[in-house]
């Protein structure tokens, strides 16, 4: 990249299944005081604001008028991106790359114990006249995919299940993670259908928490204690409509990953990269995202729980428990993994803690119903 | 990193709800007009092909998406297809069990790799198999209102 980026700060509520006690505001201004502290800057410094929301999620329309005072960002320039915050995180690292801007802050957040009728707003996400009209509930097109990627790839509801049951067991080594239970796969196969193949224990749970992540451009962030840089970036959509979709593949990861891997010189990701954060959901979608992040070869990521997973894969991959572990926070779901890998490549996460890492990827994927997912590489040396 | 002290969980609860009515229109334009009177008329599906990408779109496009170029030739794929991928709902909405469950299908129809996502019907959920044959069930002619559900749901051949 011709003009380096880095964190210099990120601050977080911990997250959690309920937050009746506080604001979504709140939350966001505890997590910047955390993030501004971090980095040792005031907010009167900072150039841009990025916000990651969207208005359905939020319960009100025209929600980036809602960002500013939260933030510090009161007659500044933000805007809010309607994708994850890691598409917030690349947005705000492209305007500093311009030269323009030194100092820029993201946050996004979650209150996703506030969206009473969730299921209606994911409805009201699908194509109005060719799929919404059908009426059903549509986490079925996370039964369709999982089933169509298992049928190509050869895995099974076991190697499914193996996903679950070591995301959930590892979370209760997080702190961060309010879903960690020791559960056996067994638990996970006989739990209620819901959407068959998917079951309650493939479904991830929804989490309260709010992200302020703080960027700098080397200028700045050469001064600060334990930058950790930004070394590959991108972020894409397959075809939107459920029709023309792959359903195997996820395509926009690997076009992402493909440019994120050629920015930071990666060319054996299993190899050169120490932790990866990415996302969990249902299952499928860690063992479908290895693949089309490079780590495993098509319809092999399902052997990471082999006997002789010599590259301890097992253990670098979600060591926080991934978005099954965590929680499902909307927009805020990528950040949450931004501040796992930052945590790690400094040496922070106690039990969790990957020894010696220095290298880590979160990705992130935008949730149903769609195909669109962020990558972004961190490395604790420049 | 400083930790942030949050108040106990217990200490607030106060809260409001809020809803509005949405209500939108949505245009099928030039190409969805064809579609939908196909399929209220004529019982067909119709599909839009990119020759220079070897794709067929169902419902028609007026554009292709790979190429971008604008589409003209239309074709009838017919109403038999495989099935690619079933999913079995258990809950509605609501999160209410519903009883029978539902099910989705991914459908490619015909010889073309045009896809359909649609109800199946007529089968048990333990009969169904990836690669099986079905066939469209159409909603009675008078029944018909230019919608998707014009197609009731799709069975197995
Ligand atoms: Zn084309």
């Amino acid at each position: 990249m011709n003009q380096n980026v880095a964190i210099i700060g990120i601050g977080y509520t911990v997250p959690k299944p309920k937050t009746p006690e506080v604001s979504y505001k709140e939350m966001t201004y505890l997590a910047a005081q955390m993030a501004y502290k971090e980095a040792k800057i005031s907010p009167k410094e900072v150039e841009s604001f990025v916000t990651a929301a969207e208005d359905l999620h939020e319960g009100t329309s025209i929600f980036d008028e809602y960002t500013p005072d939260q933030l510090g960002a009161v007659q500044k320039p933000m805007h809010t991106v309607s994708g994850d915050g890691i598409q917030g995180i690349i947005a705000a690292a492209l305007q500093i790359m311009t030269g323009a801007f030194d100092l820029i802050v993201v946050e996004g957040h979650s209150k996703a114990s506030n969206i009473v009728t969730p299921t209606y707003v994911l409805n009201y996400a699908l194509d109005p006249v060719i799929n919404r009209p059908l009426n059903i509930n549509p986490h079925y097109i996370a039964g369709l995919e999982m089933r169509a990627y298992m049928q190509d790839s050869k895995t099974s509801e076991e190697d499914v299940a193996n996903v679950v049951a070591h995301n959930l067991t590892r979370a209760a080594l997080n702190k961060l993670a309010p879903y960690g239970a020791k559960i056996s796969p067994k638990k996970v196969l006989s739990s209620e259908p819901l959407f068959e193949p998917i079951r309650k224990l493939h479904m991830p749970q929804t989490s309260d928490a709010a992200y302020v992540v703080v960027l700098a451009s080397e200028r700045i962030a050469k001064k600060k204690v334990k930058p950790v840089w930004i070394s590959g970036m991108s972020f894409c959509s397959d075809s939107p409509t459920l029709e023309t979709r792959d359903w195997t593949t996820s395509i926009s990861t690997q076009i992402a990953a493909e440019k994120a891997y050629q920015q930071a010189g990666i060319k054996n990701p299993a190899a050169e990269i120490d932790v990866f954060e990415i996302d969990d959901s249902f299952g499928y979608k860690q063992l479908q995202h290895l693949e089309a992040l490079k780590v495993y070869e098509k319809g092999k990521a399902k052997n990471i729980f082999e006997n002789g997973d010599k590259q301890k894969l097992s253990t670098r991959v979600n060591p926080s428990g991934g978005t099954l572990g965590v929680g499902w926070m909307h927009e805020a779901t990528g950040l949450h993994k931004v501040l796992e890998v930052v945590s790690q490549l400094k040496g922070k996460k106690g039990k969790a803690q990957i020894k010696k890492a220095k290298v880590g990827l979160a990705q992130a994927w935008r949730g149903l119903p769609t195909t669109t997912c962020a990558v972004v590489i961190l490395k604790n040396q420049k | 990193m400083s930790k942030v002290k949050l108040p106990d969980s217990k200490a607030g609860k106060l809260a409001w709800k809020g809803d509005i009515p949405i209500t939108s229109r949505y245009t099928a334009g030039v190409a969805g007009q064809k579609f939908f009177q196909a399929l209220k008329e004529e019982e067909k599906i119709l599909g839009t092909v990119c020759n220079k990408c070897e794709v067929t779109y169902v419902p028609m496009k007026l554009f292709c998406e790979r190429c971008f170029a604008q589409l003209d030739e239309t074709v009838d794929v017919g109403d038999t297809g495989r099935l690619v991928s079933f999913s079995v709902v258990y809950i509605d909405l609501d999160s209410k069990k519903v009883n029978p469950p539902q099910i989705v299908g991914l459908i490619e129809l015909g010889n073309s790799q045009a896809r359909m996502v649609h109800r199946l019907g007529e089968v048990k959920s333990s009969d169904l198999r990836v690669g099986m044959k079905v066939k469209a069930v159409w909603e009675m002619p008078l029944g018909r209102e230019g919608k998707i559900t014009d197609i009731q749901y799709f069975k197995p051949v």
